[in-house]
């Protein structure tokens, strides 16, 4: 009992890591029905930036998310003014899929040829030390990296429920074509929610940056976690994906220590799969009525 | 149009005959040339793509060795010229460029790329037209499964056998100071648990009880209820067959988990002078094992004047083990083209399969398929710096054991 309630602890940990990093991806999809496959890649690039403020300007990782996040919702509003805003008519969403993966090669190559291939991790000096409660280790780093995630979502949530633009972005995703007739820019929610969304993955790296090593390829592996996450929380909902995340977190490191870490990322498919034959629309996905 | 087999059957058989007498002439082309001018030596290298890092060490080596061959008056009198071509870490491009190198570029030898994986099918081409491949950094299974006669690999041993110098030593102990259990953790890499697999089997054998073996996945597995399980079997040593990454997250698990075993071996990764203490902390590597093939401090044939040139070139900095082996590879060139007086590729062939070949990388022998007879070194960071600690007579360092604690 006590090997799974450790187990339990390191996955909720890490899932609420994953959960931060799809929150920015399922936003997104629910405005713009733009799967933003170069999630991982803009994870990955926070990573790199943030690690960069670590060991050039000593600037502790958990504080450089005040810096790479508004660089990198900078960075957002830009690609979707460039790259996504222009793509129109009914294959928007398939090319915006195109379009975000060249993205994210895009990046992993710039970050290739400044940082090379090497692994990094930030090292901060409470890297390695945890606490002992109740005879079960928590890792200080996976703590701090959890407790920041949920602040951060917290303050999303509050965004998107008690600002003037969470209701336009709320309207958008529910009904697009009745959310501009009633006055909503459109065009503005778009461009600022996938600003947010990057920023979304630009707080998650810095924290991932500490729990795990990483290299400009760190990014395959991270978007095909993030999209299972995404599609079993149900697309769009942000909720669906926090739940998911902790989910995919606590399922795969209980598999990992009772079975087999040979097991753990597939059985976090097995249930997804699962899921997805009794409930196609995810968690708290919205099953589409068509007429 | 129906397709008939036997006519495509043909077809098939006439363009092998055609290829096969193509290479024939290559190979008979490679033989008839003159020999004056400069020697050319074609290598393929990654120097762009996943492998760029290791590639441009190796490329460092290669170079320097033919620098200071060149300021000795070259090899046979003739100067050396390196031919490099990018290979951007694709096995396929690796493969065309050595068939680029011997049938354009007209090369008189070829050294190795860099990794098994693209050693392995670049020694087929290099094998069809009659060269020999001296290879520096291709020591997996799958090159030597090939059976190849031309493949010399600049180490002191095959990669699965890496670690049986660990065995060796934990098995050379006095009784009190053995340990009783291990634990083997391995990655899900031909480079990584076949090694932990083999020193599980010599420990086995001398009743050292395995307490848990697992084997993790390769991408982004969280090492933390890994160690969470190795740690529940309370074993006295944790051997773990790793490459890097993994080999960081493994350490930073145990540190975070506060388990310390009295003995922590690590296949890869931990070898790694330059990359290891900023990974896992510097104060968190004393007491970990693992094994390599070359260090600046050893006294093997060449080797401080080595050291010396290779910090001369490139400035003082940690010299990658790569650039060491890629220069193996030169000297064992020099050495066999000083003993048979030419560079022709089936006497080099037949004469490295005799004798023993002095190195950077040891005094190095090889089977009939180029796996080298040797054994490799007993590394272990102490007081922050990682030495060679067994076998004793190349050891710089006595063995500390058991470990001492994460941070100390």
């Amino acid at each position: 009992m006590h090997q799974v309630v450790q187990a339990v602890i390191l996955g909720l940990l890490i899932g609420g890591v994953y959960a931060l990093m799809a929150s920015g991806l399922t936003l997104v999809f629910g405005i713009m029905k733009v799967i933003n496959v170069a999630q991982g890649a803009l994870v990955i690039l926070a990573a790199y930036l943030s690690y960069a403020l670590f060991s050039h300007l000593h600037v502790d990782p958990f504080l450089s998310i005040l810096i790479v996040t508004p660089a990198m919702f900078v960075l957002g509003v830009t690609v979707q003014l460039v790259f996504v805003r222009s793509l129109r008519g009914p294959d928007a969403p398939e090319l915006s899929l195109l379009v975000t993966w060249a993205l994210a090669l895009g990046i992993e190559g710039v970050l290739s040829v400044i940082f090379n291939t090497t692994y990094r991790v930030s090292n901060p000096s409470y890297a390695d030390r945890s606490w002992d409660l109740f005879g079960y280790q928590v890792s200080v780093v996976r703590a701090f990296a959890f407790l920041a995630s949920a602040i951060l979502l917290g303050l999303l949530s509050l965004l998107l429920t008690r600002s003037r633009f969470g209701r336009a972005v709320r309207a958008t995703v529910q009904n697009p074509t009745a959310a501009t007739l009633l006055g909503v820019d459109a065009n503005r929610v778009q461009t600022l929610s996938f600003g947010l969304g990057v920023s979304l993955a630009a707080a998650a790296g810095a924290v991932y940056g500490v729990i795990y090593p990483f290299n400009p390829g760190s990014h395959y592996d991270l978007i095909s976690r993030l999209l299972s996450i995404v599609v079993l929380g149900g697309l769009g909902s942000l909720g669906g994906a926090v739940v998911a995340a902790l989910a995919m977190g606590v399922i795969q490191a209980v598999v990992a220590v009772e079975f087999s870490p040979t097991w753990s990322a597939f059985s976090f498919f097995v249930v997804l799969l699962t899921f997805l034959l009794l409930r196609p629309q995810g968690i708290f996905g919205v099953r589409e009525r068509t007429l | 149009m129906t397709r008939n087999p036997a006519r495509i059957a043909v077809l098939a058989a006439g363009g092998v005959l055609l290829l096969s007498a193509l290479a024939a002439g290559g190979a008979a082309a490679t033989h008839a040339r003159a020999a004056s001018g400069p020697i050319k030596i074609g290598i393929s290298l990654s120097l762009s793509g996943d492998f760029s890092d290791p590639g441009k060490a190796a490329q460092r080596g290669y170079k320097l060795w033919a620098k200071v061959a060149n300021a000795k008056g070259g090899v046979l009198g003739r100067k050396v010229q390196l031919i490099i071509r990018d290979d951007t870490s694709s096995p396929t491009q690796a493969a065309t460029n050595y068939q680029t190198l011997i049938t354009r570029d007209k090369v008189d030898l070829v050294f190795g790329p860099f990794s098994t994986l693209l050693s392995a099918p670049s020694a087929a081409v290099a094998s069809r037209y009659g060269y020999a491949f001296i290879e520096p950094a291709g020591g997996g299974p799958a090159i030597f499964d090939e059976k190849l006669h031309n493949v010399f690999f600049t180490q002191p041993a095959p990669v699965v056998q890496s670690a049986d110098v660990f065995a060796k030593f934990l098995l050379s102990l006095p009784a009190s100071q053995r340990p009783k259990s291990a634990s083997y953790p391995a990655l899900d890499d031909p480079f990584a648990s076949p090694i932990a697999d083999r020193v599980r089997s010599l420990l086995e054998k001398a009743h050292v009880k395995t307490t848990y073996k697992t084997i993790y996945p390769s991408e982004g597995t969280d090492m933390g209820p890994v160690i969470q399980k190795v740690a529940s079997g309370h074993p006295d040593a944790v051997i773990a067959g790793t490459q890097s990454v993994d080999a960081y997250a493994l350490v930073k698990a145990m540190v975070q988990q506060k388990f310390n075993p009295k003995f922590v071996f690590l296949s890869n990764g931990a070898n790694n002078p330059a990359e290891f203490p900023s990974k896992v902390g510097a104060k968190n590597v004393n007491g970990i094992f693992s094994t390599g093939d070359w260090f600046p401090q050893a006294k093997n044939p060449g080797n401080p004047a080595f050291v010396a040139a290779y910090q001369k070139t490139y400035g003082a900095g940690a010299i990658d083990p790569g650039s060491a082996e890629a220069y193996a590879a030169g000297q064992v060139v020099e050495a066999v083209a000083a003993k048979i007086h030419s560079i022709d590729n089936k006497k080099i062939i037949s004469t490295l399969h005799t004798g023993s070949w002095p190195t950077v990388e040891g005094v190095l022998r090889w089977n009939s398929v180029g796996e080298p007879q040797g054994s490799d070194l007993l590394v272990e960071w102490i007081n922050g710096k990682m030495y060679p600690v067994y076998p004793p007579k190349i050891a710089l360092h006595k063995p500390v054991v058991p470990k001492p604690a994460w941070g100390k």
